[in-house]
């Protein structure tokens, strides 16, 4: 008697995180692949929850903004404008011209910072190994002047409730009109480096497709929605801040693949340097800090604020009771919303393309987890 | 060292003070965009908005609970206010009731608003609007995670961003911040 | 820090020790018998010297290409590279290797043990196996074979069965992944390599080493089989699973594939094997194209044959490591692509030119014309039109780009009004 075994092929469940190289952080996808083709995906969050949103209930005002450096810490600058900002709104404080223009140099600098990192680490996902040095060689120059300035690289707390902390050092325009330069310098070698490259070309174009209506049902925001073609920018939709004295473009683009997804972000490099030269350029001496009580204490209240991060739409809603510590702080990270068009991308991906296209997204890992 | 000493000629007199003039505080009001918005959500809501106001650009509407998914349908389909994404998802908890904040974005009018719904802490239960958005089921597995809000007609509501078996809603009033046991 | 003397001393006795392991792989050779000798004890003793003299080579001309690799993309990345150990950081290597046989060696608890032990061997020696025949200079080769070229492809084949069962072995999704894949790479560019092999053959008549090198003596076949070269180059990265063919590996995506579970000695010689072979393949490329050991400036003197061989090789290799900085890697599909529906075809026509040329009798100068044309034309139809369409793109997005004009206006700085 012959025993008669059936064989048959089943989907095989690969676990790629949270300590996987590509995942930026403790990111976990479980992908169902067949062969290379991946057949579906399941993101998997959490590792990172610190609770940040609760534990800003029971800090002062001034405290939270601690914790809103460590939500999104590639752009920490940019974290903590939106809740200054939140917060300036509920109090009905306008900060002094000089302290806008120093928020807003600052901001800019820390989404060419956070642009440049996303395209070295881009580059490492797809296996090309040198631009990430020289991604870190130009935002190492950023850092820089963060820490003279702010007096740290990461953890700033700089901006404040009604201003910046302090006025900046002496030398800080001619210091950054070199920078800029600099790093326009850089960013231009990336670009030579790799948009054009033939192989970089084959990986990225018309990998990860999304449409408009599938970006805006599953709250894309930032350079992913731009790059399928919708031209939303906070900063130039809702103008906030000294944006409205500035000129500048907001890039758009038509295919939402993973090539538009990067040039976008480049295009936004060259952007955000001109609005850094355009602030120096206009920025007078004056106080930098609103007139304020030490303490903030917020009228009762609600209010709803968002703001254009380098990975997307950041809003924060914030809710006093009057006393001095936040009722409530609901961030909406921008990271989060765009990892739900995640699935949405993957169709019809390898496992290669799985990669190319969560790297595209720019996620980082404590804005999504909080 | 590659830091540049700072040229002579730079170190220009400072200002002897940093803070600038005393600030007034701004009345809770809408704008002229918040009113605008505030018009084009009457007209789509009509009779189910309970309660509103705002601040700024960002008018606030609060519905009834059953209303919910008829509000929303009404707010993207309202040839006025055309919402077409639902930028956030927020719940506050006031111990007497969780309000859930739907922050509707219409990107293509430049319309903002929040749409309240407030529910009962002892029946913390609405209806699921992942049928009209994606994003809406990460949103509702969140809130479902922090505040225990059930959400009728999500296909998954296991835990997102706490582990599996985590006990409690974190982001209850309620829950100490500091007294619960490390796993 | 040591001081400058100290430092170049070592960097010279280090190098004059690559000498001393050519020369005594040279006494080695001398003391080898006639393959018609009877077998004693004393003829395997001399074989197994030679063998261990060569095996000594080898492993240092591999080591010494970690070295450059880390060298020279540090400083096309703007670093420096290792300088810590040695002189310019040239016992880095030596560093690296103690610390990798000193590790602990660890295998998951679900591998086949027996083969997960084997693999690394499966892999390194055809890597190894195939300088029997691979000539440094014109009399230093163990072993001249008439099919030498015959035998470096049927040998270096096998390594493909050392990856699959290293990644089969683990019992790891990662490595059964990147055993696939390193199947489906290596068996497909076997093809075009060899492809490219034979326009060489077919030009030199004759598979020996030795005899198509001599045949370069004037003019490099560089010069007259451009696309054969081009063939073999790129098939040659993607054997030795270099950038951008590193597919298998591909740390970002299998996080090191078939390799991902080895650790200590095993992934050692891995990673040996791995340099190996890409000196292996800019060996190849010397011999085959530009000359081995010759130039057209007249015959040479044994060392500083053996010199200009090594400096060819090395030549090629720092071209393999410049790919490596410049490019990002394929993906699977785009892979096969590569191969099959370019380098395959390619290679074929690069054997029917040599073909038609030598059946009818053609100039030389002929294939060089006809490969030039062939390789300008794939060229441009590869690479240009798809880089064309993403320049056209990119200028749109440019211009299209929405203008924000500022929508307050603002008074003048004082220092202008002034």
């Amino acid at each position: 008697m012959t025993t008669e075994q059936t064989y048959e092929t089943v989907d095989m469940m690969l676990n790629m995180g949270p300590q996987h190289p590509a995942t930026h952080g403790v990111f976990r996808m479980v992908l169902t692949v067949d062969g290379e083709h991946v057949v579906d995906v399941t993101p998997h969050i959490g590792y990172l929850h610190r609770g940040s949103e609760k534990l800003a209930e029971n800090e002062t005002y001034g405290q939270v903004i601690t914790l809103f450096d460590r939500l999104d810490y590639v752009a920490n600058l940019n974290n903590e404008l939106i809740f200054c900002r939140a917060a300036e709104r509920l109090m009905g404080i306008d900060p002094p011209e000089r302290g806008q223009y120093i928020r807003v140099i600052l901001a800019e600098l820390n989404r060419l910072a956070s642009h440049l990192l996303f395209i070295g680490t881009y580059a490492i996902d797809l296996g090309a190994m040198t631009p990430i040095m020289y991604g870190f060689r130009e935002r190492e120059r950023i850092q820089n002047l963060f820490e003279s300035v702010t007096g740290a690289r990461m953890m700033h707390n700089f901006i404040r409730i009604g201003g910046v902390k302090e006025d900046v050092p002496p030398d800080f325009v001619p210091r950054v009109r070199a920078l800029a330069d600099d790093v326009q310098r850089g960013v231009e070698e990336i670009d030579r480096l790799l948009t054009f490259n033939e192989v970089f070309l084959a990986r990225t174009r018309g990998v990860g497709v999304i449409d408009v209506p599938t970006a805006l049902s599953c709250g894309l925001t930032g350079p992913g929605l731009r790059a399928s073609g919708v031209a939303y920018d906070v900063r130039k939709d809702y103008p906030h801040e000294v944006y409205p004295y500035l000129s500048y473009k907001v890039p758009v683009g038509e295919n939402g693949d993973c090539w538009d997804r990067y040039y976008m972000r480049v295009l936004e490099c060259y952007e955000s340097l001109s609005m850094v030269r355009q602030c120096l350029d206009q920025m007078e001496e004056g106080p930098v800090m609103a007139q304020m009580r030490r303490i903030a204490r917020p009228p009762k209240g609600e209010v709803y604020v968002h703001g254009e991060n380098p990975r997307g739409d950041i809003g924060v809603f914030l809710v006093s009771d009057g006393t001095d510590k936040p009722y409530r702080v609901k961030v909406r990270p921008p990271s989060f919303c765009n990892l739900v068009a995640l699935r949405p991308m993957m169709r019809d991906a390898y496992i290669a393309d799985a990669v190319a296209i969560l790297g595209s997204l720019d996620i980082v890992l404590g804005e999504v987890d909080r | 060292m590659t830091e540049q000493q700072p040229p002579e000629e730079q170190a220009a007199p400072r200002p002897a003070a940093h803070r600038g003039p005393p600030v007034e505080v701004a009345a809770e009001v809408l704008d002229a965009q918040g009113e605008r918005t505030a018009g084009a959500l009457r007209l789509a809501l009509r009779d189910m908005a309970i309660e509103s106001g705002g601040r700024d650009d960002v008018p606030w509407v609060r519905v009834a609970r059953e209303n919910l998914t008829r509000a929303v349908d009404s707010c993207v389909r309202s040839p006025n206010l055309r919402v077409d994404m639902l930028h956030c998802l927020f719940a506050v908890d006031y111990e007497e009731r969780i309000e859930l904040n739907y922050a509707l974005f219409s990107l293509g009018k430049g319309h903002k608003a929040l749409l309240k719904v407030d529910l009962p802490p002892d029946e913390a239960r609405a209806d699921s609007l992942t049928g009209v958005w994606e994003a809406a089921a990460w949103y509702e597995r969140e809130t479902h995670d922090l505040f225990g809000v059930e959400f009728d007609g999500n296909p998954d509501l296991s835990p997102l961003i706490l582990f599996e078996g985590f006990e409690g809603h974190p982001g209850l009033r309620s829950f100490p911040l500091h007294d619960y046991e490390e796993w | 820090m040591r001081s400058k003397p100290v430092q170049l001393a070592i960097a010279v006795v280090l190098l004059v020790g690559v000498g001393v392991l050519v020369a005594v792989f040279t006494l080695a050779l001398a003391l080898l018998g006639e393959p018609g000798d009877d077998v004693t004890v004393l003829t395997v003793g001399k074989i197994v010297i030679a063998l261990f003299a060569l095996l000594t080579l080898v492993t240092t001309l591999g080591m010494s290409l970690v070295w450059l690799e880390r060298k020279q993309l540090g400083r096309m990345q703007g670093r420096v590279g290792p300088t810590r150990v040695g002189p310019f950081g040239l016992l880095q290597v030596v560093a690296d290797g103690i610390k990798l046989l000193m590790k602990e060696d660890v295998s998951p608890g679900s591998s086949s043990k027996a083969i997960f032990y084997v693999a690394p061997l499966l892999v390194f020696v055809p890597s190894f196996v195939v300088w029997l025949t691979i000539p440094i200079g014109r009399d230093l080769v163990v072993r001249s074979l008439d099919l030498g070229v015959f035998f470096f492809i049927a040998v270096s084949v096998l390594s493909i069965v050392g990856l699959i069962l290293a990644g089969w072995s683990s019992n790891s999704k990662y490595a059964i992944l990147g055993g696939f894949r390193s199947a489906a790479q290596l068996v497909s560019y076997e093809i075009p390599l060899i492809l490219g092999v034979l326009s060489v053959v077919m030009v030199a008549d004759s598979m020996r080493f030795t005899d198509i090198v001599d045949a370069q003596a004037s003019v490099p076949y560089l010069a007259l089989l451009p696309l054969a070269f081009a063939v073999f180059f790129i098939s040659g990265l993607a054997e030795v699973g270099r950038t951008p063919f590193d597919i298998y590996f591909a740390e970002s995506e299998v996080v090191g594939g078939p390799f991902v579970e080895y650790s200590g000695a095993h992934w050692a010689i891995f990673f040996l094997a791995e340099y190996v072979n890409t000196f292996l393949v800019a060996a190849l490329g010397a011999l085959l194209f530009l000359g081995g050991w010759t130039w057209p400036f007249g015959e040479l003197e044994q060392y500083p044959a053996v010199a200009l061989f090594l400096g060819k090789t090395y030549f090629l290799a720092v071209v393999i490591f410049w790919v490596r900085a410049t490019l990002p890697r394929l993906r699977i599909d785009q892979l096969m692509n590569v191969g099959w529906k370019m380098l395959i075809p390619l290679g074929f026509v690069s054997v029917i030119l040599v073909a038609v040329q030598r059946f009818y009798g053609w100039p030389t100068w002929t294939l060089t014309l006809m490969s030039v044309a062939v390789l300008g034309a794939a060229a441009f139809v590869q690479l240009r039109l798809q880089r064309s369409d993403a320049v056209a793109t990119a200028e749109r997005y440019a211009q299209h780009a929405v203008a924000v004009q500022p929508s307050r206006s603002r008074p003048a700085p004082e220092s202008q009004q002034a």
